[in-house]
């Protein structure tokens, strides 16, 4: 469904809202390995409060991090971020 | 052979970390260092007293800045602690900074020059602001 979804063409607006809209479930990843967003934090070598952005959705993390945080929780990029995360 | 994408962001992220004023040290001493030039400046000017307020004031900034590490803002704002979203908040501030500026110099020039005076200093700190926007955006557009 999701690959389906992001291989065709996406219209204007559907780019705005995979843009601007960027969910994930960093939280719920985080809080199954019984981390805290400090520990995350450090591991990631980010702020904490980078980690509280990200995880409200406040804050789009760039590509590397992305991916150092879906490769952190053995993850897609796809399976942590999307409008449907 | 294909560059691995993590490894390349990741060096890029250490890199962005690893500046050299990126310091607990650098900031503050460069507001003690300013507090000194004005000092200096002023004293130049026939004003030491006001030297050594414009002194007082930076030093007080620099102290906040040395002994404010527990703060997150703080070690974002100087550097040691900062990651991406620290830098693009930097970037932000200092966008709206140089806005702030360019527009009180505008907002200068005219009434400069409708009070019948050629606009000075203004004139000129619109023109290196505009060279400066200029040089920048062709630069990054170059870069990127």
């Amino acid at each position: 469904m999701r690959n389906a979804e992001l291989t065709r063409t996406l219209d204007r607006s559907e780019l705005s809202s995979y843009l601007y809209r960027m969910q994930n479930i960093i939280r719920v990843l985080r809080e199954a390995k019984g981390l805290s967003q400090g520990e995350l934090a450090r591991d990631m070598d980010v702020s904490r409060q980078t980690i509280n952005s990200i995880e409200t959705e406040r804050y789009t993390p760039s590509l590397a991090l992305a991916i150092a945080l879906a490769q952190y929780f053995g993850k897609t990029v796809e399976e942590v971020f999307g409008r449907e995360a | 052979m294909r560059p691995d994408p993590m490894h390349e962001g990741d060096k890029r992220l250490k890199a962005s970390h690893k500046s050299w004023w990126m310091n607990r040290w650098f900031l503050p001493a460069f507001s003690i260092a300013m507090g000194l030039g004005m000092w200096g400046a002023f004293w130049a000017g026939g004003d030491p007293t006001g030297g050594a307020v414009s002194f007082a004031v930076m030093a007080v900034f620099g102290a906040i800045f040395f002994f404010g590490g527990k703060s997150a803002t703080i070690r974002g704002m100087r550097g040691d602690g900062r990651d991406e979203r620290w830098a693009m908040i930097d970037q932000q501030a200092t966008a709206f900074a140089g806005l702030a500026i360019i527009t009180a110099t505008l907002v200068g020039f005219g009434i400069e020059v409708a009070h019948g005076r050629d606009g000075s200093p203004y004139g000129q700190l619109a023109a290196i602001a505009g060279i400066a926007y200029l040089l920048a955006f062709f630069v990054a557009r170059w870069r990127s």
